[in-house]
């Protein structure tokens, strides 16, 4: 089996873009990743595309992938929409990633797109819950964040938490985002702030929850020689873990956790050879804030409960010993669903290449990213190392 | 069949008071009434006379599938055209084979759903349940109450029905509701609305043949406190016998449920000889002698525990809707919905024929041991315990529940780990009914009870959702 590299990434900005398109979206992105290959690479080189998208407002359902490659004037080849809720595009980079290990295709555009703030709140809350499971757990009244609540509620019951973390977690990422150029909203805030927002579904409040968000993002994953020829310093997928769980939280063995992202990380980091702690900079799927502390535990940065002991340490700001999510994280830089897990792809690229402006984490080598579908109906962890060729 | 063997009443813990009414409108219209009960947004007719005919079943210790008749009265079923009893024998798991009918068009259909009963000579389950609407600031509006009762009528049993008799008598107009309307309209004209109640219930009652003083509790119809003791007066009947066999002074005018709540009070306050009086518009009336001579067991959940503001009691009713919600709801197609009842009915789980794990709902592949071998079934009580509880706030509900959080405010999603009768659990999402200021959390204990879910094609879905125990009548 062959290797395969992150050659090139790149976004749009995360945001509300009331007059651009899906496919506008897409193209962008696109165009940034390939703009960021230090090589020219003619569009014509790819072979394959691989595009992760809920289809949120009911927007070309049927046919995205060839709706917006077609568009970016890659039309022609091989191409397929991944959908995984909120983990489509994590897993659209898998499937590029083995497309390319495999022998099949050796350059291969992985990415995601949604467009989410052109619909009525009603209408956005409706799609925000096509993730869940429909007939038995959404019938409840739910909405998405109230089903991360729910999972609140059991953790905090076994284990003692200040509910204050929650807000310390937004607070981080609302830092790390204030120096993303890219990121839907880049601005500080405080812990009050956090306390005292709308609560959305107890003990979150809108602080504690991502927004919705129009965004693109992609990746370029090549071949060894492809890699080789366009760039000396491509970034390596060392490793990539996959999983799935029932879609509805209820039928889970726990509450406090994301077995689907335990199983998908324990794969990665077997597969790359290495422990939790060899990862210098992690990108993790906070679409709720407690969501992140769920990450660090399934990730094994750290034991079950011990979560916190993170937060309230320092120890995954920008500064710390592990930054999680310097690109602000879901939570600050936005949360296009089909989009987030290129573009986690996009952001420990730059890191690892060292043009992560602002948010730069020094000497970063080792990178994880982390992206959930649902409440964890599915889950992908991937590994990347920064190497020479 | 002319026994009645158990009885239960539903009437919602929500109240109004007159003084909130008056304080609105300036007096209040109806008399001899305090409080009027106002049903939860998720409530109607169908939910009310689910929980007084479960009560009545289990009070009286019935298995289900003895049971060969059920009939239902209501002047507001939530649906003007389907049959709903077939939804209410799933619910309370009657057999197959049980025959029904629907008693509908006037207050009177409470009585003449029990008198069908005795003529049916089978055991039944009879069940009136009621929420009437007026115009606000009528005298109907401001007396509309809400709530059901319901009687087992068996060969056997502790109360004999000894007589039935009926008068009939035009008089149009006095209460009626045009069709499609929401509301019920008086015709105002006081003199002639208590002569067709006189005329008729007075003289179904004269035919009966009686010993008028020696009643010890009239459950007379009452669609205020003044009314039933009118005609009692009339034909001799003590006041206190009115006083043992209406609730209306807390309950507002409870509609086609009035005699049957009242009878079941009767029952409850072991009195021995009782006459029910039903009236309707139109009009006619219809009377039973009862002679209690043994113990009736009975489960009356009634007391209002909750009094609501003006403006509290009036979202509920859906006056103050909000906006219309676009953006659909969740699709569960009418014929999964339909594959699902027995679970969202009952809480039918089942045990997997490999390993025998217990599941909910149990479907698919087992998650113990991953067999297909399917399921067999096992009925859970309807209690468990809170493993993972939200309160959904304003902005937090999904479409489909905007409507209802916007009537009756905050409600809690749950998932709980149901008990099972041998002592295991089984985990499954649950709504939480919360009212007012109540909050539950993880380790709470929580009963079933069913109410309405969503509507979603035009087709409204029932289910049951979960209520704190420390609320629980």
């Amino acid at each position: 089996m062959g290797e395969a590299y992150i050659v090139g990434a790149g976004q749009t900005p995360f945001g509300s873009f009331p007059d651009r398109s899906y496919r506008d979206l897409f193209d962008e992105a696109t165009r940034q990743a390939i703009d960021s290959v230090p090589e020219e690479v003619d569009s014509g080189r790819i072979d394959e595309v691989v595009v992760g998208t809920l289809g949120v407002g009911g927007r070309q359902i049927g046919l995205p992938g060839p709706a917006v490659s077609e568009h970016a004037g890659i039309g022609g080849v091989p191409c397929t929409r991944v959908e995984n809720a909120c983990a489509s595009s994590g897993y659209a980079v898998r499937q590029a990633v083995q497309a390319v290990r495999g022998g099949q295709a050796d350059l291969v555009l992985a990415g995601g797109v949604e467009v989410m703030t052109d619909v009525s709140d009603d209408v956005a809350r409706w799609w925000l819950g096509v993730s869940g499971e429909t007939e038995w757990e959404r019938l409840t009244g739910t909405t998405f964040a109230g089903v991360y609540a729910q999972m609140a509620s059991a953790y905090a019951e076994e284990y003692d938490v200040d509910p204050s973390v929650l807000s310390e977690i937004a607070v981080k990422n609302h830092d790390h985002g204030a120096k993303n150029p890219n990121a839907q909203l880049g601005f500080t805030c405080t812990v009050e702030d956090a306390e005292s927002a709308p609560v959305i579904a107890d003990p979150l409040t809108l602080y504690h929850c991502c927004p919705t968000t129009d965004g693109a993002a992609a990746a370029l994953v090549a071949s060894d020689d492809v890699a080789a020829e366009v760039r000396n310093d491509p970034v390596q997928v060392t490793g990539v873990g996959a999983g799935t769980d029932s879609v509805g939280l209820f039928q889970r063995e726990t509450f406090t956790g994301i077995p689907a992202a335990d199983r998908a990380a324990t794969r990665a980091f077997d597969e790359a050879g290495i422990e939790p702690r060899d990862v210098d900079v992690a990108e993790v799927h906070d679409c709720f804030t407690i969501a992140e502390l769920f990450a660090y535990e399934d990730l094994g940065f750290c034991g079950r409960g011990e979560a916190p002991t993170l937060i309230a340490g320092e120890e995954t700001t920008l500064a710390g010993q592990l930054p999680v999510n310097p690109s602000g994280g879901l939570k600050a830089k936005g949360h296009p669903i089909g989009a987030t897990g290129a573009g986690q792809a996009v952001e420990v690229f730059k890191q690892l290449t060292g043009d992560a402006g602002e948010r730069q984490v020094p000497n970063a080598d080792r990178a994880l990213t982390h992206n959930v579908g649902g409440s964890g109906g599915a889950a992908v962890v991937h590994v990347f190392e920064e190497v020479s060729l | 069949m002319t026994r009645i063997s158990a009885g239960g009443a539903y009437v919602p813990r929500l109240r109004v008071t007159a003084e909130t009414i008056a304080d609105v409108w300036g007096t209040f219209r109806a008399s001899g009434i305090d409080r009027t009960a106002v049903p939860d947004a998720d409530e109607d007719a169908l939910t009310m006379a689910h929980a007084a005919a479960a009560r009545a079943i289990k009070a009286g210790n019935r298995d289900a599938g003895t049971i060969a008749r059920l009939h239902l009265a209501t002047t507001t079923p939530p649906l003007a055209e389907e049959d709903l009893t077939a939804r209410l024998c799933s619910t309370l798991d009657l057999p197959d084979g049980v025959a029904t009918a629907t008693y509908t068009g006037s207050t009177q259909a409470g009585v003449q759903a029990l008198v069908g009963a005795v003529q049916a000579d089978t055991a039944t389950v009879v069940v009136a349940a009621d929420a009437p609407r007026g115009d606000p600031d009528s005298r109907l509006g401001h007396a509309a109450g809400a709530g059901a009762g319901a009687v087992l009528v068996t060969p056997d049993g502790g109360a004999r029905i000894d007589a039935t008799a009926s008068h009939t008598a035009a008089y149009p107009g006095t209460r009626v509701r045009q069709r499609g309307a929401e509301r019920t309209r008086e015709l105002g004209v006081r003199t002639y609305e208590r002569r067709a109640f006189r005329e008729t219930v007075t003289g179904a009652i004269d035919r009966l043949d009686i010993d008028a003083d020696s009643v010890d509790a009239a459950a007379i119809q009452a669609p205020d406190g003044d009314r039933p003791y009118r005609v009692a007066n009339a034909v001799g009947i003590p006041d206190s016998a009115v006083e043992a066999g209406i609730a209306v002074r807390d309950t507002g005018d409870l509609g086609a449920a009035s005699p049957l709540v009242g009878l079941v009070n009767a029952l409850a306050g072991e009195h021995s000889r009782i006459l029910v009086a039903g009236y309707g518009s139109g009009a006619g009336a219809s009377v039973l002698h009862i002679t209690r001579t043994d113990t009736v067991p009975v489960d009356q959940a009634v007391a209002g525990d909750v009094e609501l503001s003006y403006a509290a009691a009036e979202r509920r009713r859906g006056t103050f809707d909000g906006a219309p919600v676009s953006g659909g709801g969740a699709h569960v197609s009418v014929p999964s919905w339909q594959q699902t009842l027995p679970q969202r009915h009952r809480l039918a789980a089942g045990t997997c024929r490999s390993c025998e794990a217990l599941m909910f709902p149990p479907s698919g592949a087992c998650r113990s041991c991953g067999a297909t071998r399917g399921y067999d079934p096992v009925t859970l009580p309807g209690t468990g315990t809170v493993a993972a509880v939200t309160t959904i706030r304003k902005g937090g509900a999904p479409p489909e529940f905007a409507a209802q959080q916007t009537r009756s405010g905050a409600y809690a999603s749950a998932i709980v780990d149901l008990d099972a009768d041998d002592g295991r659990t089984v985990t499954a999402p649950l709504q939480i009914v919360l009212v007012g200021e109540e909050d539950i959390a993880v380790g709470d204990r929580v009963t079933t009870t069913l109410r309405r879910i969503y509507e979603q094609e035009g087709v409204p879905r029932y289910g049951l959702k979960g209520v704190p125990m420390a609320v629980t009548r």
